[in-house]
């Protein structure tokens, strides 16, 4: 499991990416990284949403209710063309950070 | 034998039939009391929430579990209502500003209200009722300059009185834990932008026919002075008219942030 710390740095660069690869909403997102970490990210649903709100008035997402083929409205989040530059560093950062640990660790890096 | 035990067993369910639409709703309620939620926040919670509920559904749990369980994982609507004004500290300085606003606004017109009604009840009594509050055998009893004092104490007492009665009011509505629900009550007058408006406009008109009312009964000699008079309260009265209309005018920029972003139902 995540510190609290950790979980809130890496909330932006994990709903940006999954946003880059397409329209989502909260829920959704939640499913995502949580397969995606294997469990190892837990976040709790109500917290993602400030993140997702914060983003938006951010300019790096934007939002629209539409309705799901459940009939059901819901509110979908796509990335702006900010948010994909924002990633473009968070991406490199992240990175670093991870080659920085895997140096030390004596795991192979991964190129840039 | 058979029959029956099935009978019971189908009464016991039905007591304790779970609701979820009442529960939802009650969930809803729970949300609402949260300041730093918006209407367009509560709504989305609700898709989660309604997302989640199905998600647990489909694994095969019952409706009351999903829901309880699904509510646990949206998270305390007190936890969530701080994460939320973490996320935006500026919503929160704009409510607080909106309700600064609202006071300048409603102390002063207050106050001139609790002045005219202090100087209206002191002539209604010395007038209509008869009664001198401030008699002239006692003028002997105070120094000649403080006479006027002592002729101007019911006016006073009166506004003193009136003055205070909000601040009452509320220290009242606070001990007895009722402030929200009167707070509530009052916020029906700005639930929207037009209504808003509406509100400070009739004000605003019935100050106007107040003062024409009361213009048309100075009496005042030649015509000429009259009109000079006229003008005079005309220049007051624009004057005066500048600063409230700003906080109207801010009052209401303010307003719809808490509605802006709710969309139609479809």
């Amino acid at each position: 499991m995540l510190t609290k710390d950790l979980v809130a740095a890496s909330s932006k660069p994990l709903v940006l990416s999954i946003l880059a690869d397409g329209e989502s909403y909260g829920y959704e997102i939640i499913q995502k990284v949580r397969e995606l970490s294997g469990g190892q990210i837990e976040w709790s649903d109500g917290m993602l949403y400030p993140v997702l709100h914060r983003l938006e008035r951010d300019g790096l997402i934007d939002s629209e209710w539409k309705e799901a083929d459940t009939g059901r409205e819901r509110k979908y989040y796509f990335i702006s063309s900010d948010g994909r530059k924002v990633l473009k560093t968070e991406r490199q950062q992240w990175l670093a950070v991870h080659n920085t640990l895997s140096r030390l660790w004596k795991i192979k890096p991964v190129s840039i | 034998m058979a029959g029956r035990s099935q009978h019971l067993e189908q009464i016991m369910e039905n007591q304790t039939r779970f609701d979820l639409n009442a529960a939802i709703e009650s969930w809803r309620q729970e949300l609402a009391t949260q300041a730093n939620l918006t209407a367009e926040v509560r709504r989305e919670l609700e898709t989660h929430l309604r997302d989640s509920l199905a998600g647990f559904q489909q694994r095969g749990l019952n409706e009351e579990e999903s829901f309880w369980l699904a509510r646990r994982r949206v998270g305390q609507p007190q936890q969530l209502g701080e994460e939320f004004a973490k996320a935006d500290p500026a919503k929160v300085w704009r409510e607080r500003i909106f309700f600064i606003a609202v006071a300048l606004l409603v102390i002063p017109l207050w106050m001139g209200l609790a002045s005219n009604l202090a100087a209206g009840v002191t002539i209604f009594i010395r007038n209509v009722i008869h009664i001198d509050l401030t008699p002239a055998w006692a003028d002997v009893y105070f120094p000649w300059w403080a006479i006027p004092l002592y002729r101007g104490l019911p006016y006073v007492f009166f506004y003193a009185v009136l003055s205070i009665v909000p601040t009452i009011w509320v220290a009242v509505l606070l001990t007895r834990g009722r402030i929200n629900r009167t707070r509530s009550a009052l916020l029906i007058l700005f639930k929207s932008r037009r209504r808003f408006l509406f509100v400070s406009t009739a004000l605003f008109l019935i100050c106007c026919s107040w003062c024409i009312f009361v213009l048309s009964h100075v009496p005042v000699g030649s015509p000429d002075e009259k009109l000079f008079r006229a003008g005079e309260v005309l220049r007051l009265w624009l004057t005066n008219s500048i600063w409230p209309a700003a906080l109207v005018a801010l009052i209401a920029w303010l307003l719809p942030t808490q509605n802006r972003k709710t969309p139609k139902r479809a």
